[in-house]
């Protein structure tokens, strides 16, 4: 039995259907995420790292290879496993307090220890004064972590993030990418952050799985051995990130990164 | 930190424009009034010189006394309550099978492929037209008025709940799986809710309809005590007074109607974007 | 065991690939729609034709179906249904033609002219809220019951949604629409020309669908209060003799009516959106 919160990803392949043709999406992807690892998949749009989280966290299905968390194969979603989307995805109609609720739905927790859970996570995304608040009297900062906490009350094994910080402003952007990883330090638990922003997923990441598009497959895995917490302008970090950059282009390194 | 700290609003463009249209209803513009206050002039003038036959037209300050003997007759009132309930008996059944069809249609592929379009083609035949059937299935009386009510008012509260359950959004249902949601929390938590707005909407219509076709009903079908009986029976005696009286009566309700369902449906449904501008 | 093993171990009834080997598979989904849409009418008029069979329901409160039917093309052979439907269409046609300019220009002086919408819209609000049955008593006693009481209700039936629809339509242009115009220095005919047209068409557009919907619907409406032809009159006739195939062929006619309505607004419509996409 796998300590928990290990993920394996073995020969995974997906294709979709489109009016009668196959597309092939992801192509013989295995990867393996030790315990409380933290692990950045990075590549351009279209290259299936998206369908990849989904797997994991089983909203979509029909695939090839085998999905392993602590070693039992995955079947459909579980709240073993959290995800933060894109977009916030907080129900409009609950406030603050009761969005994050809504995961502890089916949870063994007492009322009590759901209360107790609820404030914890609000005091971990660093919202107290606004459990009672709307999404829609939220900025955009503020409704992610909201959906952070609500991915992370439940205490998964692990944590999937998909482009989490894609719609925020820049200086929100930086302001959270701190915040994850002090929260990753405190909660310990392994993360799985799909991203575009290389400077992200060298900032965050222990590992950089460089993932390349038509088909999905996984390039080259650029392990990062800074220790956290890390600041963003550390020099080992950036000729990390340029090495990477320079993946996904043969044009001058430098443009990409502005 | 105490809980009640204001919740800061972002101040951006759209919001400060909004604000300042609300300012603008707010202030009272006296201009609306000059149109209206000349027609009554007008009026007065028509009937003070006899320009018209007054024995029709009758001067606004005869109308007003006729408004008010109305208004403090007992018939009037009864009147209404008569018309007020028929309303809310064709309304209720409408509504509740406009409910029940529309979550049907809403929730299952197979009942929306084999009904929908005839309903869609039941709809198109004008309501009024239903009258003489509905006379003779139901006779004259309140069942046949209370199924005409009933008629007009479900199909807009099923097309409103059909649209509501079918255009949730897929993002919410995700983020339900992701949660393990069992079917039944799902329907509650996530597309009932979600749902609800344009629900309300449709039985919004639906209440608006309902007063219309009690109206038409007290018409067409066989006279009963209702408002809508003040009017014909003010036609046929010539009382001018008394029609203009019915139909502001009648415009009055519907205007009752408009304003207690928006502010419930504020309360109600506060969570959805604060700029929203009425 | 795999997909297929079990599909055949559990004797599935689907055997659509089997289907699209024989036919061509848009014949079979074609016929699948038809049936489908077809399914509820043929029950319900199977229904009906049953409890007439075994005798269920006397003929004076359902005749059957096929007795309908018979009315439905005798009248249209005798000319009953084409005389007084054309009558029907001429009144709406009028009051239409009326109402529908009315509403236009009233939309668009609201719309481009905040005075003029200071001074007039609360009077029309209060004009559009009482409804058309409220009106009518009051004309009648003005206009009598003649043809001029029927065009007016008509006419205000199609007024209300195209005015409503066109004020909104050009209102809701967005303000970076003329700003992008003045930056070209385009003079106000051509901003109405190039701008204000094009952007609000698809709403005047749906102010005139609803507004010949509407007058559609108010032309039964006050036929069937005060006529002596017409579609309307004819199922008050109808039901005067006690002869419900006439009314209930009656109700057909007004139904093919109005999906008419609705179906040729909706073709152009969909080409209107077509233009509408490609434009952009």
């Amino acid at each position: 039995m796998a300590k928990p919160g290990t993920l394996s990803i073995v020969n995974v392949s997906k294709k979709y259907k489109v009016s009668g043709r196959e597309f092939p999406v992801l192509e013989d992807i295995s990867l393996d995420i030790a315990p409380g690892e933290f692990v950045s998949v990075v590549g351009s749009s279209g290259c299936g790292k998206s369908t990849l989280l989904r797997l994991v966290m089983g909203l979509d299905n029909g695939y090839q290879g085998e999905i392993l968390l602590d070693g039992v194969k995955i079947k459909g979603p579980g709240l073993d496993r959290g995800i933060v989307f894109q977009e916030h995805r907080l129900f409009p109609w609950l406030n603050v307090e009761k969005n994050i609720g809504l995961a502890l739905q089916n949870s063994p927790l007492s009322p009590a220890a759901r209360r107790d859970a609820i404030r914890e996570h609000i005091e971990l995304v660093g919202l107290v004064g606004f459990e009672k608040a709307l999404p829609n009297q939220l900025s955009g900062g503020m409704s992610q972590r909201v959906a952070i906490a609500r991915a992370l009350v439940n205490r998964p094994e692990i944590l999937l993030l998909d482009e989490p910080f894609g719609a925020l402003d820049a200086i929100n952007r930086t302001k959270l990418q701190a915040e994850l990883q002090r929260i990753w330090q405190v909660e310990g638990i392994t993360m799985v952050l799909v991203t575009h922003d290389v400077e992200e997923a060298v900032f965050l990441g222990d590992r950089i799985v460089v993932m390349q598009q038509r088909p999905g497959r996984i390039k080259r895995i650029v392990p990062v051995t800074k220790p956290h917490p890390r600041t963003r302008n550390d020099f080992d970090l950036l000729q990390i990130r340029e090495s990477v950059v320079a993946e996904f282009s043969n044009v001058a390194v430098e443009t990409v990164i502005a | 930190m105490s809980i009640s700290r204001p919740i800061p609003i972002p101040s951006t463009p759209l919001i400060r424009r909004a604000a300042a249209f609300q300012a603008a209803l707010r202030r009272p513009d006296y201009r609306g009034l000059y149109l209206p206050a000349a027609l009554v002039v007008l009026w007065s003038l028509a009937t003070y010189f006899g320009w018209v036959d007054t024995r029709i037209l009758v001067s606004p300050l005869e109308t007003l006394k006729t408004a008010w003997h109305l208004l403090i007759s007992k018939m009037l009132w009864v009147s209404l309550g008569y018309s007020l309930a028929r309303d809310a008996s064709g309304f209720l059944a409408g509504s509740i099978i406009g409910l029940l069809l529309g979550t049907l249609l809403g929730t299952s592929r197979l009942a929306d492929r084999l009904i929908s379009p005839t309903f869609h083609a039941f709809k198109q035949i004008a309501v009024f037209a239903w009258i003489p059937l509905i006379a003779v299935w139901f006779g004259l009386g309140e069942p046949a008025k209370i199924a005409f009510i009933a008629l007009v008012v479900f199909p807009p509260v099923l097309l409103n709940t059909f649209d509501g359950i079918r255009s949730v959004s897929r993002d919410y249902i995700e983020v339900a799986r992701a949660f393990e949601f069992s079917t039944l929390q799902q329907s509650l938590r996530v597309i009932l809710p979600a749902a609800l707005p344009q629900i309300f909407t449709g039985l919004r219509l639906g209440l608006i309809y309902a007063w219309l076709a009690t109206i038409g009903a007290e018409y067409f079908l066989k006279a009963a005590p209702g408002v809508g009986n003040i009017l014909i029976d003010g036609r046929e005696k010539f009382l001018m007074d008394q029609v203009i009286t019915g139909v502001a009566v009648v415009a009055a309700v519907g205007y009752v109607f408009h304003y207690l369902t928006a502010r419930l449906e504020k309360r109600l449904l506060s969570w959805r974007t604060r700029t929203d501008v009425p | 065991m795999n997909a297929q093993a079990t599909q055949l171990a559990l004797g599935s009834p689907t055997l659509s690939p089997v289907r699209t080997w024989i036919v061509p598979r848009w014949i079979g989904q074609s016929f699948a729609v038809t049936a489908r849409t077809l399914f509820l009418p043929l029950l319900i008029l199977g229904l009906w034709q049953l409890t007439s069979w075994r005798g269920w329901i006397a003929p004076q409160i359902l005749p059957a179906p096929t007795i309908v039917w018979a009315t439905f093309v005798e009248l249209i052979r005798s000319g009953d249904t084409p005389t007084n439907l054309l009558i029907s269409l001429e009144r709406v046609g009028w009051g239409f033609l009326a109402g529908g300019s009315i509403g236009l220009v009233f939309g668009i002086l609201m719309a481009q002219f905040p005075s003029f919408r200071a001074y007039v819209y609360p009077s029309f609000t209060i004009f559009t809220q009482v409804p058309a049955l409220g009106w009518i008593p009051l004309l009648m006693m003005f206009v009598g019951i003649g043809e001029a009481l029927k065009i007016i209700i008509i006419a205000k039936a199609a007024m209300v949604p195209v005015a409503i629809n066109t004020f909104q339509g050009i209102r809701n242009i967005p303000e970076n629409h003329f700003e992008v115009a003045s930056v070209f220095r385009l003079t106000r005919l051509q901003v109405v020309h190039k701008v204000i047209l094009p952007a609000a068409l698809p709403s005047i557009f749906t102010g005139l669908r609803y507004g010949l919907t509407h007058a559609w619907l108010a032309l039964v409406t006050v036929e069937l209060l005060a006529s002596s032809e017409g579609i309307g009159f004819q199922m008050v006739w109808g039901r005067q003799l006690f002869q419900l195939d006439v009314v209930i062929a009656s109700i057909l006619v007004i139904g093919i009516v109005g999906l008419s309505i609705d179906l040729v607004f909706s073709l152009i419509e969909s080409r209107l959106l077509r233009w509408r996409r490609a434009a952009f």
